[in-house]
């Protein structure tokens, strides 16, 4: 285990250095290699594909990935700060898990501090880092990102945000509603039920 | 202040109150209304200052006639499950935000879908988290139901299924999909036409449907329709539209008579195209009428100032298939909209829009 640790439990708690195809200590000269690598990959492979509307969302998340890593990992400080926040929110759903199971009275204080840093982590290292990379100069020149593919990317940012927030949570434990018991055979029969035109 | 407080703290709440308006909003299927009764201003709640007995929540409560109802009855028993209401009275008198019973909101959300609120029934499952699940679950029956020749069935799965869809990209935070025909119509009219075939009417029935389904549904579930014969799609669309669209019949109508009005200025509107003059005035002086009323016709209404994409937006939102048969065309220095189709096609006649 090095000192950024990429074994943890960690789905959708977005990880640059995995999107750099990268090990968690490259140094910065590593970083702005690979960074310079996939995004000519990238572009040459959107120079040789028809591109279709759902393409086109695809390749401008994927750009915009990658420029996000670039702008966050290639100085030690912004790196230090977004791997502490991912940390802490990591350790944060451990102890609201933790919490849970043992019924301890402060569960919905944990989930509370949990979900708060959620959201904060995903809105600042998901769109807004996306976004501020895409005016980050090293980042213009490499991947020609300007003002109409900022402007089309804010929904499909949004979107990939809400995505790894809905990805997150299919796997936290239920506090909005009592755990449901769902029996998919009767769901089948229920829906059966209502595309047959059966009422309540 | 301190009255109110006292008041708020002393009031007593029946729980036959509670259990009916819970009661009443999942025969309702509404989700709004089921989660209103554990907000913290909630009247179910005995430290709110509301209450039930306030004129303005009568609507929380069932009338006589519902109370008869049988299903109202049956899920009356349900929310009086001893567990449940002790659930429910627990969440009600704690004093944090309330953990909803997944008893109750799953029978609300299939009744929300029988009942084609499926704004509400997405929301309920997406609490549940099942609502993906769910709408596949959905999709597939109707699916096998195609597959079986059960058409009717098949165009309901689907109805649903697109219902119970989710936009994650919305704005601040993700909402239940909802149809933008206007949006979309627009996007499909985006360019003006140079050829015959860049009008959505004209093209083949085969790249037609394609396109027809992909509007109307959602490129995803429209994809699973290609595979289909052209015949099983025709039918499908024809079959969606009149689902979807009580007043399908009433837009034919003036669909019908647009296009006759519209064919009266046929060549004359060719050859001003072509000499760019103004269309408009020499008809206005030699007939007397405008071509400008075709669009006014096919809306049954005028809007102001009558821009093609008024009237667009505002057809695409009565009925989101009449976009598909519509054309832009210049008229002298405006642009007005105009049915183009082709008169033997086989969508527009599955659809009604010309005499067979």
């Amino acid at each position: 285990m090095g000192r950024y640790n990429t074994l943890m439990m960690d789905d959708g708690y977005v990880n640059y250095f995995q999107i750099l195809k990268i090990a968690p200590d490259a140094k910065p000269g590593e970083v702005r290699n690979a960074y310079k690598q996939l995004m000519k990959d990238l572009v040459m492979e959107i120079a040789r594909v028809e591109i279709t509307g759902e393409r086109r969302d695809r390749y401008l998340l994927e750009m915009a990935k990658l420029n996000a890593s670039f702008y966050i990992l290639r100085e030690n400080d912004t790196r230090e700060a977004y791997w502490a926040a991912r940390t802490e929110l990591i350790a944060l759903e451990e102890a609201w898990r933790n919490a849970v199971e043992s019924g301890e009275a402060n569960v919905d204080a944990a989930r509370r501090a949990y979900d708060a840093k959620l959201r904060h982590f995903l809105s600042r290292y998901v769109e807004e880092a996306m976004l501020e990379a895409g005016r980050d100069k090293g980042c213009v020149e490499a991947s020609n990102w300007d003002a109409a593919h900022e402007r089309h990317a804010s929904r499909i940012l949004r979107h990939y945000r809400q995505s790894l927030y809905q990805r997150i949570l299919e796997r936290l434990p239920y506090w909005e509603v009592t755990p449901p018991r769902i029996d998919w055979d009767e769901r089948k029969r229920v829906v059966a039920a209502i595309l047959a035109g059966e009422t309540c | 202040m301190a009255a109110a407080k006292q008041s708020a703290t002393t009031k007593t709440v029946s729980p036959d109150d509670v259990a009916s308006a819970l009661a009443k909003a999942i025969l309702e299927g509404d989700i709004v209304n089921f989660r209103l009764l554990f907000a913290p201003f909630s009247p179910a709640r005995r430290d709110s200052s509301q209450s039930f007995a306030m004129p303005k929540y009568a609507y929380l409560l069932p009338d006589d006639e519902m109370r008869r109802d049988t299903a109202f009855q049956r899920i009356l028993e349900l929310v009086k499950r001893p567990e449940t209401m002790r659930h429910i009275q627990g969440e009600l008198d704690a004093n944090r935000p309330a953990q909803l019973p997944s008893e109750l909101i799953l029978p609300l959300a299939d009744q929300a879908v029988r009942l084609e609120k499926t704004s509400s029934a997405a929301q309920a499952y997406e609490i549940l988290r099942i609502r993906a699940r769910m709408q596949e679950e959905f999709l597939a029956q109707a699916d096998a139901a195609l597959d079986a020749g059960n058409l009717a069935r098949g165009v309901r799965g689907y109805l649903i299924a697109a219902g119970l869809a989710y936009d994650y990209a919305a704005f601040p935070e993700p909402l239940p999909a909802v149809p933008d025909y206007q949006t979309r119509a627009l996007m499909l009219h985006g360019v003006y036409p140079e050829r015959p075939e860049d009008c959505p009417g004209v093209r083949a029935t085969a790249p037609f449907l394609s396109m027809a389904l992909s509007y109307l549904l959602d490129p995803a579930l429209a994809a699973r329709l290609e595979h289909r014969s052209t015949e099983i799609r025709l039918a499908f669309l024809a079959e969606w539209v009149r689902r979807r669209d009580p007043a399908w019949n009433d837009f034919t109508r003036r669909f019908r008579e647009a296009a006759a009005f519209a064919r009266s200025f046929g060549a004359r509107l060719e050859r001003r195209m072509a000499e760019s003059l103004g269309l408009a005035e020499e008809i206005e002086e030699q007939l007397g009428e405008d071509p400008r009323q075709i669009p006014a016709l096919l809306l049954g209404r005028t809007v102001d100032p009558g821009e093609w994409w008024q009237y667009l937006k505002e057809i695409a939102c009565e009925h989101p298939a009449g976009a598909l048969f519509l054309a832009r065309q210049a008229v002298g220095d405006c642009e007005i909209l105009v049915p183009r189709y082709i008169a033997d096609s086989e969508p527009a006649r599955a659809l009604g829009l010309v005499e067979t």
